[in-house]
Parts: structure tokens; sequence; C-alpha cells
């Protein structure tokens, strides 16, 4: 299991233990909020972040290495992983995500690379088409995680608000 | 105001997490002590606002001095920005009583925690409200542009301000430029082995070091100046808050941060109200500082920059330093809009 979703379940456990149970007099609220508490130990054994959107991601990187191992062909560059990285079916979520973290890594010291002094003063073109490719890749890799992301709700997080603020009553 | 070295302060505590029914005896005895009068803590509670300092509301009871409405902040040891310093925020409160900046006035402070165990300060409380910078709302427009007017004017007398022979200059240190070694100092904090890896945000933070522009002037910079971080009572802002990142910088540092679309309601207008060219204008003409569009482009792209690097540290200070609040874990979710919208700003900036 991914060690942030263990985190995440713990903390929302913590927080309704810590703040909401002893600030609950009403009997049915606290048998609501133990059950829940009971609930989320059970996903903390059993359940996972999805394995999908992170497959997703590594398949997106994988296409980003191979378009750059083309385009840096004959330069000297970072060292770029044989792809695909993953064959056959994996749904070991922690396993894919430990995978798409090294690809952000090799990612990142190929665009530091690619924008560097020393290989732009050997090949601007395609040292600038590298950049601009990994720049693009690595957006549209992030649009893919926006959209397994909730939509913000940083104003009621902050303040606690259920409806919003003070002006909706 | 006693400084921090009061004659009989007990050695530090050091407990491991704040613990409110303990901060608040401790907080009793402290004010006891350093007034010579003994004090009742009464109305004790904690405010929820705040995403690094532990902030409370009371009021302290004695015989010298009566009902005092005070607030206590307090630096938990797992919290955003661990391990805390009260320095900034105590010369931020002690150098502008009295000047054309409004802020609370300190009444205590200890950075090796004494009683409490923890760095804290005590200051007065302050009448009024404080607006939330993430959602639009109901308040009259005419009200927020008269508020939003003198924020920019409050921000321009900071600037103003001459920092040599205040406290402030003392936050100065060594000979690199300071902007060069904050940025440098963000991007320790997102090299950390601990942290996700962000590649934009590595290649980003090399850009902006090689790219930070030399000020034309340096002044006080509060560091995070933004609707959400004062109080306003009467259609005046009585109190600027929240002093922890003040440093001596350039002053298009705060001017970016404040207009932030994530503190406006995702405007460009500052509160909402007020458009980027006339924010520009108001503070041009009140700082006497001319704004450079080039730097203030590096430090928009510079502000979501910093923005990614506290959302880290704050998911940080969840999952490793197990700080527990949910709020801070949900803030892990920003990052994906955050690194996109910092990519375009430095598209913008280069």
């Amino acid at each position: 299991m991914s060690a942030s979703f263990e985190r995440l379940i713990d903390g929302v456990i913590d927080a309704l233990q810590s703040h909401v149970v002893p600030n609950s007099s009403d009997d049915f609220v606290r048998g609501q909020v133990f059950s829940a508490i009971y609930a989320l130990n059970g996903l903390k054994l059993a359940a996972d972040w999805k394995a999908e959107p992170l497959l997703e991601q590594v398949r997106l990187q994988d296409d980003t290495f191979a378009t750059v191992k083309r385009l840096a062909d004959g330069m000297v560059h970072p060292e770029i992983p044989p792809t695909p990285r993953i064959r056959g079916d994996v749904s070991d979520a922690a396993a894919i995500e430990a995978l798409r973290d090294d690809g952000d890594r090799r990612l990142g010291q190929l665009l530091l690379w690619a924008s560097g002094e020393g290989v732009r003063a050997g090949n601007r073109d395609a040292a600038a088409a590298i950049e601009r490719l990994l720049r693009r890749a690595i957006c549209d890799q992030l649009k893919i995680e926006l959209a397994t992301t909730p939509k913000s709700m940083l104003q009621q997080i902050a303040g606690g608000e259920r409806d919003g603020g003070a002006a909706q009553g | 105001m006693r400084p921090d070295d009061v004659p009989d302060a007990p050695g530090p505590v050091r407990p491991v997490a704040v613990n409110d029914d303990a901060v608040r005896t401790a907080l009793a005895q402290h004010l006891s002590r350093i007034s010579g009068s003994r004090t009742e803590i009464t109305s004790f509670g904690r405010k929820s606002s705040g995403f690094s300092w532990i902030t409370y509301a009371f009021v302290a009871r004695s015989a010298a001095d009566g009902d005092r409405k005070l607030i206590l902040r307090v630096g938990p040891p797992n919290g955003l920005f661990a391990p805390y310093s009260v320095l900034p925020q105590v010369c931020a409160l002690q150098s502008l009583a009295g000047s054309g900046v409004p802020v609370p006035a300190l009444v205590s402070s200890e950075q090796h925690g004494a009683e409490i165990g923890f760095p804290f300060f005590i200051c007065a409380h302050v009448e009024g409200d404080v607006p939330a910078p993430w959602a639009a709302n109901e308040i009259d427009p005419d009200h927020k542009r008269a508020i939003a007017r003198q924020f920019v004017e409050i921000l321009a007398s900071l600037h103003r301000i001459d920092p040599v022979g205040t406290p402030f200059a003392s936050l100065q240190q060594g000979g690199e430029r300071a902007e060069v070694r904050a940025i440098a100092g963000w991007r320790a904090s997102l090299a950390r082995p601990t942290a996700r890896y962000y590649p934009l945000l590595d290649w980003g933070g090399r850009w902006l070091e090689d790219n930070c522009p030399q000020p034309s002037c340096r002044t006080i910079v509060h560091g995070d100046y933004r609707i959400g971080n004062f109080i306003e009572h009467d259609g005046r802002i009585t109190a600027i808050l929240d002093w922890e990142l003040t440093h001596l910088g350039d002053p298009h540092e705060d001017l970016a941060w404040a207009m932030m679309p994530t503190f406006n309601a995702r405007s460009r207008k500052l509160y909402g109200v007020l458009e980027r060219a006339e924010v520009i204008d108001l503070y041009q003409r009140a700082s006497g500082i001319a704004v450079s569009d080039k730097s203030l482009a590096f430090y928009e792209a510079y502000a979501l920059y910093q923005a990614a690097a506290i959302q880290m540290c704050a998911v940080r200070a969840f999952e490793v330093d197990r700080f527990n609040d949910m709020r801070l874990a949900v803030m892990a979710s920003q990052m994906p809009s955050i690194v996109r919208a910092f990519e375009r700003a430095l598209e913008a900036a280069a």
C-alpha cells in the first residue's frame, strides 16, 4: 500500500477522534463518527489509490522518453530508461507510483540537461525542441492528476464554514 | 513587552506536541510572572484560520491590568515552517508600532518557549474581521474597493520605510543577495528526499535563481502580503498580520504575491475589484517606487514557485512530521494546478 494513502486515512481517523468526537455530545452523531472510523480502518486494510491514473502517467512518460531518445540521437544525455517500463497486468498501485516518481526524476534530469548552456551550445535547435516537448509532456501529465482532483474548497477548509462563508448565513 | 532573556525564566520544557490545556496553564504562569500579578486566563480558545502558527484568543484577567483581550501565537515543533523563530514577527510588531503600517501591539515573546515550551508571542487583540481570500462573497464592491486601496497604500507605506537603523536590518544576513538566497532556500526545501519530485519545479527553480533581477531598491518585504492577512473594522484596515516571512528584498515580491489570483477569489483583480493597472498606478504614486514589468513578471512566477514550495512544506508536515491537521493533507491536491500555473508564468517572465 502507498504510504501516503495510509497516512491520509490515519489523518482522517485522528481528526474525527481528536476534534469531532470530543465536541459531540449527541449519541447519534457519535455513533455515526465511530462507524465512519470503523469503515476507514477497513479501507486502510483493503483499499489503495486507483491504479489506472498512475498507469496513464507512466505510459505518457514512456512515450516522452521514446521521443526524447529519438530527438537526442547522437547527443550525450542523461540515461533514458528502456520502454515500456511496465509489461503485462500490473495492479499494485504503490509499485506503479514508485515508477511514476522515478519517471518524474528522469524527466527532470532531461529537462535540466536540455535547457543547460552546454547542450545549447552544441545543438541549439534539437535542445530547444526537446525542452518544449518535455515541458508539454509534463504539463499533460499534470492534467491527468487534475482529472482526479476534487474542486478546491479552500475557504471552507481554512475556516471550517459549511456553506463557504458568513455571507451565506 | 519583556525581552527573551528575562531573569528567572524557567528553562525550555520542549513537549513533543501542543496540548491546548497545557498551553492555557502555562500561559497563566507566564503572564503572572512577567506582570508580577496573578493572572487568570478566561475565554481561551483555538482559532482555526492559521496554517502555520497555532493561534489562541483569550482574556487575561489580573488585579493589576483588569481584563485584557489578547492573542497567543505558538510555533509548533512539527508545523509548516518548523523550526520557528519569533524574531521576524517580533521585529515587525516592534518596529512598525506607530508607523503608517498598522500592527497589533506586542505584549510578550519567548523564542525559547519559557513556560509554554515552544516559541511564542502574545499581542493585543484587534477588533474586526479577517476577509477570506479564496472565494467571492457578497461584500459591497464599493466597500471592497476602499479596502483594496488602503491595502495598496499600506504596502506603499511599508516599502517607503528605510530599514537602516530599525530591527529589520538585523534580518539581512551575509553578502549574497537576499532574493537569490531565498530562492535557493525554497529549492533546498523542495529537494528534501521526502518531498515528491516535480520536474517543472526543479527546472523552474534553477531558472529563477539564474534570472533573479537586481532590485532597483531593497525594502522591508512583508513576505505574505495578501487579502486574508489583515483585520478590517468599520471600513478601515486596523492591523496587518502574519509577519513570519518578513525580510529585506525586492518590493515587487509583495506586489506580485498580493495580486495572485489564488488570494483574490481567482480574479486577476485585487480583492476582485481593483484592476491590475490601477493597483500599479496607485502603488507607484504612494510609494515613489517605479514598477518594472519585467521584475513584476519574474515575481509573479516566483510567487507561484513559493506557493508550491509552501504546499510541499504542508504535505511534509502532515505526512512525515505527522502534524495532524487535515487541511495540510488537502493542500497536496492543489499541487498540479499550481505547478501548471507556474509553468505558464515562467513562459511570461522569460
